[in-house]
């Protein structure tokens, strides 16, 4: 199902031409510029594929980032159908545990790859990289955007909520509109933008780094450069519970996906774990888009998100339950139900005390973890840091890694929010450009300047625990 | 957990080859403990490229390798440890011009003659074992069912598991600083965590052995080099059941893990001597060039995972195994050019006799750690897989 009316967005306007592709043979209407996986979904379909020992298994992430919605496209197996865009006439089927290569004896022509040079290569077209991209080209830095998703803004593109802060920090703007304006400074300066383009491998290569990506799933791509931004965002986390891998349960932002970005009504009664900015913020966005938010439960014994978002939504009629946890979801290929139930101080269910929630939807806003594959890869110090999300990789305050040259940004250097990932797009795209010596001191007084507001920003009442995060991350 | 402060028997090194090594030790009844710098199997038995084969060129290395592969079928059972399991899918050599076909031909007629079940093929032949080849520019194949490949994960574990009911111990995290020794007798070692005495030292550390035999001022030609592995998303089983090996392509060797069912393999590019052990961009590359010629079903699958470990290598590529004659108590079994994991059942099996009896039925002399010196070097040993 499809959203007719949204409050917020005007979804025909964004629709793409419309095409038709088979799932298992029958005919679905999708539309160009949406992923597969989505348009499966707008169409009902919540079954992607089945595991090797026969479990279904639906949408999760919907950014590319798990393997839950792995299907056979045109005869090829595990690919990603979440971020990969609708063709017409495409042959999509479930898959079934570990399928066979198609049978194909022509080797690939090979030809060599494209080759791109630039001064600092950005990892990542979320807020953070988008402004790292823009600092380093005001400075004069030849800069390549690289993203893998089919549309620059990361994360952004689904927050239709407005944003708190400063003026400068983009407040009272909502997220989708960020993305938008970020992407019209990209498009002003002489930054090479790649995207559906994967970037598989991080290297050094001599005093230079080599980015290797696929663009398209099919053509390898070679950038060379003298700095790195790695900004590849987070990833959703999963909580253990009797069939959380049913379809049917969702990470919060696949929800997001399904409804902001492409306008397809991800269910019609939902569930939500975890009462955090994204929990709450969610459920607003749910009942704007038309679906019924039946809860919010929240293992803590309160609420994580702001509260003006969450006294919003008590105001619309959704109870939030706090010391309470998610036993099991249950339904036969597809969520139908799920069982909740309090917990005692030792966080054990309190037998007795087990509600039954009618719901297709259970969405998950139990936090992300960094995503730091490449930097791990390139070699750079990680340490675990809880208050940051997990694994984190190390930096200074110029947001360089104990790699020369290659700095981090946003979730992937520590799990926090959009307004402080821009700031810190800003400082390592900045550093980054003096690196490759293009800027000038004015690029140091700016770097200072996004310090103060990243500072001013961690002193409200979530920056406590980012800093006591940061302190332990940080190199000095 | 607390070291012991004496031993028979001090095996320096948890990988593949120390960890067997104890294990025949603890099951003569030797008190046993093994040292390891990081974890066991962290060095180069982890980073292997799974393949136990047969198909080489030399009386030494097949007699070896037909004694490995008799341990390897029966490990599970000997360890008492089910999970690990051989995978007798054996190795095909793909080739490609009339040379190829020569010299093949003759390692097989030798292979043969020690009892391997070894035999030149047709093109059509090879595709019938791996369907999805490319033999468009093959002309024949060499071809032995009875190799195949193991998990070098449940391997170890299974290890690890017998010399826990062997009584051996295992210290992890623990780097030997210094070897103890009275006169040339050694005594024992001097370690992060403490002494150990012990008459009999055995330098299982392959790569790192240098380091081990420059505390006693000894030299044996064995030096670190790069090589790189990686692996695919994993599809269906038993699609690519045998190690698939093409000297034409990039001298790439591939095959289906054991357990997950993705594809692993590498090709002959290696730096060094070095340490570094960071992944490297045109391996990546001749990887995909390569494997897509070999079988181009492979150009639909994605790598996942590439990563880097060493090939201890000798100037003959064959392993350094033996006495040590300046030094009484001091054994050496290091330097295995690539074919550890696959040779270390027969090999430690081989040199625990040494230790014990002072000799092996065994061909070792063939790895005598003196035939540099003397400038006897073997024929160098068919580096693949």
């Amino acid at each position: 199902m499809r959203i007719k009316e949204h409050p917020v967005i005007d979804f025909s306007k964004k629709k793409g031409r419309k095409v038709t592709i088979y799932f298992e043979g029958k005919p679905i209407e999708a539309y160009e510029g949406e992923p597969i996986a989505e348009a499966l979904h707008a169409a009902g379909i919540r079954v992607l594929n089945y595991t090797p020992r026969g479990r279904p298994r639906g949408l999760f992430c919907a950014i590319g980032k798990c393997s839950s919605c792995l299907m056979k496209v045109n005869g090829v197996p595990n690919v990603r159908t979440c971020i990969t865009l609708v063709e017409d006439g495409m042959r999509v089927e479930r898959q079934r545990g570990l399928e066979p290569l198609p049978q194909d004896y022509h080797p690939p022509k090979w030809k060599d790859a494209t080759k791109t040079e630039g001064d600092v290569i950005i990892i990542g077209g979320g807020p953070a990289g988008m402004m790292a991209a823009i600092s380093a080209a005001d400075h004069g830095a030849e800069v390549i955007l690289i993203d893998e998703q089919p549309m620059l803004g990361g994360q952004l593109v689904k927050q239709t909520h407005k944003f708190f802060g400063k003026r400068q920090q983009f407040a009272g703007v909502r997220g989708t509109k960020i993305a938008e304006i970020l992407k019209e400074e990209i498009e002003k300066r002489r930054i090479k933008v790649f995207s559906r383009t994967s970037a598989v491998g991080l290297f050094q290569d001599g005093d230079k780094k080599m980015v290797s990506a696929v663009r398209n799933n099919k053509e390898l791509l070679e950038f060379y450069g003298k700095a790195v931004v790695v900004a590849t965002g987070a990833l959703e986390k999963m909580i253990p519970f009797e069939n959380n891998d049913l379809p049917g349960v969702y990470g919060a932002g696949a929800i997001q996906t399904l409804m902001n970005t492409y306008g397809i009504m991800p269910g019609k009664r939902v569930l939500i774990v975890g009462a955090g900015n994204v929990g709450v913020i969610l459920a607003y966005q749910l009942i704007q888009a038309g679906v019924k938010v039946v809860a919010i439960i929240e293992a803590m014994p309160k609420i994580g998100g702001y509260f003006v978002h969450a006294a919003k939504v008590r105001r619309l009629g959704v109870p939030i339950l706090t010391r309470h946890t998610i036993l099991r979801a249950e339904g036969r290929d597809k969520v139908e139900r799920a069982i909740v139930a309090k917990i005692d101080e030792n966080w054990k269910p309190i037998p007795g005390t087990e509600k039954v929630y009618n719901v297709d939807i259970v969405a998950l806003a139990v936090g992300l973890r960094p995503s730091i594959e490449l930097l791990h890869q390139v070699g750079a110090q990680t340490t675990y840091v809880r208050e940051l999300g997990g694994y984190v990789v190390r930096h200074d305050d110029m947001m360089q890694t104990t790699v020369k040259d290659i700095f981090v940004a946003g979730d992937s250097s520590g799990i926090e929010e959009a307004t402080t990932a821009m700031l810190e797009g800003k400082i390592a795209g900045l550093a980054a450009a003096l690196r490759v010596g293009k800027a000038d001191l004015r690029a140091v007084n700016e770097v200072k300047k996004a310090h103060e507001e990243l500072m001013e920003f961690r002193s409200g009442p979530f920056g406590a625990r980012i800093l006591e995060g940061l302190e332990k991350v940080m190199i000095k | 957990m607390k070291m012991k402060s004496k031993a028979d028997v001090v095996v320096v090194g948890g990988g593949i080859i120390g960890l067997f090594s104890a294990y025949w030790l603890a099951k003569s009844g030797e008190e046993v403990v093994v040292i390891e710098k990081k974890y066991p199997g962290s060095g180069s038995t982890f980073r292997c490229g799974t393949g136990i084969r047969q198909q080489f060129g030399d009386y030494a290395n097949i007699q070896m390798m037909k004694k490995s592969v008799e341990i390897w079928k029966n490990l599970g059972e000997m360890l008492e440890f089910p999970e690990f399991k051989f995978a007798q899918t054996g190795y095909l050599f793909l080739l490609y011009s009339d040379e190829e076909i020569e010299s093949f031909s003759k390692n097989v007629r030798l292979q043969n003659k020690y009892g391997i079940p070894s035999r030149i093929i047709t093109p059509e032949e090879a595709r019938e074992i791996v369907p999805l080849i490319d033999i468009s520019e093959v002309k024949a194949a060499s071809w032995n069912p009875t190799d195949g490949k193991a998990n070098p994960f449940l391997a170890v574990r299974g290890l690890l598991n017998a010399l826990k009911n062997l009584n051996a111990e295992v210290y992890p995290y623990t780097e030997v600083k210094e070897i103890l020794h009275r006169g040339n007798e050694v005594k024992g070692v001097k370690t992060s965590r403490g002494e150990i005495r012990a008459d009999i030292i055995l330098n299982a550390t392959n790569a790192w052995a240098k380091i081990l035999n420059e505390k006693l001022g000894l030299k044996f030609p064995i030096e670190p080099y790069k090589h790189q592995a990686v692996i695919t998303e994993p599809f269906k089983y038993d699609e690519i059941k045998p190690m698939v090996i093409s000297f034409k392509y990039g001298g790439a060797y591939l095959t289906q893990e054991v357990t997950s069912g993705g594809v692993i393999g590498g090709i002959d590019l290696k730096y060094g001597p070095t340490w570094d052990l960071t992944t490297t961009y045109k391996f990546m590359r001749e990887i995909a060039k390569n494997f897509t010629h070999i079988i181009p079903a492979l150009k639909y699958i994605p790598l996942i995972r590439q990563w880097a470990g060493y090939y201890a290598e000798t100037p003959d590529h064959n392993a350094v195994i033996g006495k040590v004659r300046e030094y009484d108590g001091y054994y050496i079994a290091a330097g295995f050019s690539g074919h550890g994991f696959m040779l270390a059942p027969a090999a430690t099996k081989g040199i625990v006799d040494i230790i014990l009896h002072g000799k092996s039925d065994l061909p070792m002399d063939f790895y005598d750690p003196y035939r540099f010196e003397r400038g006897e070097l073997r024929e160098q040993a068919i580096q693949m897989g």
